[in-house]
């Protein structure tokens, strides 16, 4: 069982009517126990893929697998998936906790413990009304009751947007804490950045189809880092030049330009032999290299 | 059935207004019944009337307390109110709470999607029984006060039970439309439709000739056709309620478990903003190939 996908989908297709297809045949693997970024533009297919899997809506055509089960077939599935929408919506007349403890008697056997831990670390106020809430702690509801029962699988739409940094980092320790605990995280956005953290492997949607699927690392690896370094005296350039990642180097006035690829490993130890004056390294542009990777595909 | 309890509790406070307001209305119209049916300038007035106005309001003979409470309490205002309340509490069962948007997270539950859709009407049965029996209860009551003893309790309750069914029927109505459609004006323009054809179906359009055939058809006929007041249950029109209401159910539900859950209208628009994106960017790239062409 260890090796069942969390999720798997052979040649989906979503038509809508009015003639939209929405998904032109989705080939989709997630490991058990991995963090997956889903990303794509709005308009992609990610919402859509995510409906399947939760039985919102049935595919077209094509087979989905869900925890090795078909979604249609078995509501039962749902009790160890963990589901957040991308825009939450609720009954804003009733409190924090009345709802959290309905959905947590829908899965029987939340314990109450779990709210409440989660809602104190979200700092989320459990005795609110929901209409009196700002939308960034709407969202902290919907983080909680997707967590709360430590599902195997976790399907998060857009789970990051709308919710400031500081919850935004929390989620992300949530997210890494699941895998850790064997939990499988899929997640959904527009913007790399927002789940490169948090993820393992992002796969890229575009038009209803997966155009690829990258290790986060390997993105990062072949990323690049802009770097300037100030010399005390005068060096040459052809030192640097040749090592390995360094790209588009520049030598002017004791200031060096570069690019580099991959760890800065080899270009800190040959810059060592001289006086650094002042040294920046500019964070790799995961999202244009990104953008650029699959604008041109 | 913790969707039904989750739905009762939710809607408890206005079920429980809706339920004093019946009893209310009730109360007015039976309090009325010695100044009007025992009143002899009030019966030499109702002589006066049309024959075919008197029949389409089934008020022929206002001397009978049965016939009095069966033409204004359980008669007119009282099973309008009770239809109103049912076809907003069924279109709201699924429809309104898909519109909305909120349906997505319970559907989202380990809860089958029958068993959720039965629940939600199942809280509505509930809710339209007890307004029927508050009607019921307080007629009862006012049997003494009011000065109609000799209509039986076991009569009203028949009819205050023929009343709920009435009740379902439209709930079921409402629900049904809600549920196949997933859109709640549609199912309020279907359900209200019927109910007004019902009504004039039951009153003023059997009075024209050819028509009276179109009185089979009306669920206000399935109810008190059989004068439940005076006859106590009407088992024909207990089963045209009954069998229609749960083949509508049956065909409502079916549909629902079949069909896609639509997102809310929140965020239907949102694909449509990203094709204005869209359209937005494409062009620069789309001018970037074909210019060198061209040029």
């Amino acid at each position: 069982m260890a090796d069942t996908p969390a999720i798997q989908t052979r040649q989906l297709v979503k038509r809508y009517g009015r003639g939209t297809v929405a998904l032109k045949g989705l080939d989709l693997t997630v490991e058990p126990g991995e963090v997956f970024g889903f990303l794509g533009p709005n308009g992609a297919g990610k919402s859509t893929t995510i409906r399947i899997l939760l039985d919102l809506i049935r595919p077209s055509s094509g087979a989905v697998r869900v925890l090795g089960q078909d979604p249609t077939a078995n509501p039962g599935l749902r009790r160890d998936l963990g589901y957040l929408a991308g825009d939450f919506v609720v009954n804003g007349r009733q409190t924090v906790r009345e709802l959290l403890t309905y959905l947590a008697t829908l899965r029987q056997g939340v314990p109450a413990t779990a709210i409440t831990s989660l809602a104190e670390r979200l700092d989320l106020d459990l005795t609110r009304r929901i209409g009196s809430l700002s939308k960034g702690n709407r969202q902290k509801i919907g983080v909680v009751q997707a967590f709360m029962h430590q599902p195997k699988l976790l399907v998060l739409d857009e789970p990051t947007s709308g919710l400031d940094p500081f919850l935004q980092q929390q989620f992300v320790e949530l997210a890494r804490e699941a895998a850790a605990n064997g939990q499988t995280v899929f997640m959904s956005s527009h913007v790399l950045g927002e789940v490169q953290q948090a993820c393992d492997r992002v796969g890229i949607i575009r038009e209803g189809t997966l155009v690829a699927v990258e290790r986060v690392e390997d993105l990062r690896q072949r990323a690049l880092r802009r770097i300037t370094v100030h010399f005390a005296s005068d060096v040459d350039s052809a030192e640097f030049a040749a090592l390995p990642g360094v790209s588009a180097l520049s030598l002017e006035d004791r200031v060096l330009r570069c690019q580099l690829a991959g760890e800065p490993d080899t270009l800190i130890k040959a810059l060592a032999r001289h006086h650094v004056v002042d040294l920046i390294s500019e964070e790799p542009e995961l999202e244009e290299l990104f953008f650029t990777y699959y604008e041109v595909r | 059935m913790r969707v039904l309890t989750k739905s009762v509790r939710d809607n408890r406070r206005g079920w429980i207004g809706w339920a004093v307001a019946l009893a209310a209305v009730a109360a007015m119209y039976a309090g009325f019944w010695p100044t009007i049916g025992k009143n002899p300038t009030m019966t030499e007035a109702m002589k006066a009337y049309p024959e075919a106005l008197k029949e389409a309001l089934h008020m022929e003979d206002l001397t009978r307390p049965e016939s009095y409470l069966g033409s204004t309490v359980f008669g007119l205002l009282v099973p309008i109110l009770l239809a109103v309340f049912a076809i907003s509490a069924g279109m709201k069962a699924i429809a309104g709470d898909e519109e909305a948007g909120t349906l997505d997270l319970v559907a989202a539950h380990p809860v089958g999607r029958v068993s959720l859709a039965l629940q939600r009407f199942g809280a509505i049965v509930a809710a339209v029984v007890v307004l029927a029996a508050a009607v019921g209860l307080t007629i009862t009551g006012l049997r003494g006060p009011a000065q109609y003893p000799e209509v039986s309790a076991g009569n009203v309750a028949a009819t205050s039970f023929q009343l709920a069914l009435f009740g379902v029927l439209f709930g079921a109505l409402a629900y049904a439309v809600g549920a196949w459609t997933g859109r709640k004006t549609v199912a309020l323009a279907v359900a209200a439709g019927v109910a007004v054809l019902g009504y004039l179906a039951d009153s003023f359009l059997p009075q024209i000739e050819g028509l009276k055939w179109t009185q089979d058809l009306s669920p206000f006929h399935w109810y008190l056709g059989g004068d439940p007041l005076s006859n106590g249950l009407d088992w024909a029109g207990i089963g045209l309620l009954a069998g229609v209401s749960a083949l509508l159910i049956a065909l409502g539900t079916w549909r629902f478990a079949h069909r896609d859950i639509a997102t809310s209208r929140h965020r239907r628009m949102m694909p449509a903003l990203a094709v204005v994106g869209v359209a937005a960017s494409v062009p620069t790239t789309a001018r970037a190939v074909p210019a060198p062409a061209r040029g």
